[in-house]
């Protein structure tokens, strides 16, 4: 498809924000926003025309525990972040753990495995799963498997976040791979995190990750943990 | 409470700013000024009560976790929460698979937020002039497809099957509609 003529690119626009692109197609326009600021500019345009219709809706008032929870979740990006020389440290380690266990995974006899239960599936849209993240039942190990593999943003990181439900400031998980699968060992810290999170999401970090210990780019994926126990 | 998340597009900035910034008391103010609209805008997609509050959270949220993205081509700071309000409702529809019904009684009955009818009257006979002006040039189908995409959520083919319309004629209606209305707004 020529994404270049402008009429194009306007009638995808329109299409994106009044919700009929769908599937794939929803999908590609979405990349295409990220990679170029016309299209981008195009489906803010149609945002803007379109969210008079949205104003036509009488408001409904929330009841007050849905703000207590927003303020839960949102106080978790508070307290103090990791030093960055630890956490590169923790990252090499991290990724030598991964390497091992992508090892033992391969060779030793799936037995010695300890079960897993999938927690969270994130994706830019429920039809459009990019990661699978399984933990081990005493979740000190986290295993990813890249369902679509990550083309975008060639330069970029993808960093994977536990959103404590308690009002603790997000933990890194790690970095996701763009294709294949991983394993990581957690530390105690992030297997707490694991555990008590809500929510897990993916931000964009530079290469090696975050450099501050908390998400520092766009968070592009943010989904519910869907077994906590 | 409406009318100042419309009226005040600065204002607004200045509020998602302080979320970017990491600011808990920025995010509770926008909150109070746009909850209510959200609620409705994401109802409307889910029609059930207690969904459409669970979509909320996760929305401010994402708002607070995207406040840092936002930036002004993303157009204006209401349109821009709205929009992300939208999609995640869209994407909770459509992950359920579920028949809406479109019948306006079966909507669960909301509490009216006490301010909000006065204003967002006000609010509506003062912005949505330059798209209604435009969506009354369109024919009546092609309007009723793309106010029932666009406020219902539905798919294509949801259209078509809440209108008995062939998808390919409602597909139609939609692109012609929506090329018609981008000459009328841009004229």
């Amino acid at each position: 498809m020529n994404y270049d003529r402008q009429d194009l690119i306007e009638l995808l626009a329109a299409e994106f924000v009044i919700g009929t692109l769908s599937g794939a197609a929803r999908r590609r326009f979405q990349r295409l926003c990220d990679a170029q600021p016309a299209a981008n500019a195009a489906r803010a345009r149609w945002e803007d025309r379109f969210a008079t219709l949205a104003l036509e809706l009488p408001a409904v008032a929330p009841r007050a525990e849905v703000w207590q929870g927003i303020y839960r979740q949102i106080t978790a990006g508070k307290v103090t972040p990791i030093g960055p020389r630890l956490r590169k440290r923790q990252w090499l380690a991290l990724a030598a753990a991964a390497c091992l266990l992508g090892i033992a995974v391969w060779l030793g006899p799936r037995l010695l495995s300890p079960p897993t239960q999938v927690i969270a599936v994130l994706g830019a849209d429920v039809q459009h799963p990019q990661w699978r993240i399984e933990r081990t039942t005493d979740a000190q190990q986290l295993r990813i498997t890249t369902i679509a593999a990550m083309t975008s943003n060639p330069q970029n990181a993808f960093e994977l976040w536990a959103l404590p439900r308690d009002g603790k400031p997000p933990v890194s998980l790690g970095l996701l791979p763009r294709t294949g699968n991983a394993a990581y060992k957690l530390s105690n810290r992030q297997t707490a995190a694991v555990l008590a999170a809500g929510n897990l999401a993916v931000s964009v970090e530079p290469p090696g990750g975050s450099p501050t210990g908390a998400p520092t780019g766009p968070v592009i994926m943010v989904g519910a943990v869907v077994v906590s126990s | 409470m409406a009318t100042m998340a419309e009226a005040d597009t600065g204002e607004l900035e200045r509020l998602l700013g302080r979320c970017a910034a990491q600011d808990p008391t920025a995010l509770e103010q926008l909150y109070k000024s746009v909850a209510g609209i959200l609620l409705a805008v994401v109802m409307r997609i889910l029609r059930q009560r207690d969904l459409a509050e669970d979509a909320l959270q996760d929305v401010f949220v994402r708002i607070w976790l995207q406040s840092r993205q936002y930036d002004q081509i993303r157009g204006r700071p209401l349109a821009w929460m709205i929009s992300i309000a939208r999609y995640r409702a869209i994407d909770l529809l459509r992950a359920q698979h579920r028949v809406v019904p479109l019948i306006e009684e079966d909507l669960p009955p909301g509490i009216v937020a006490g301010d909000a009818d006065e204003s967002s009257g006000s609010e509506s006979s003062r912005t949505i002039s330059a798209l209604q002006r435009c969506l009354d040039i369109l024919s009546a189908p092609q309007q009723r497809c793309l106010v029932l995409a666009y406020q219902e959520g539905l798919s294509h083919e949801a259209v078509a099957s809440s209108l008995g319309q062939p998808l390919g004629t409602v597909k139609s209606w939609i692109r012609r509609g929506l090329q018609s209305l981008r000459r009328c707004l841009e004229s």
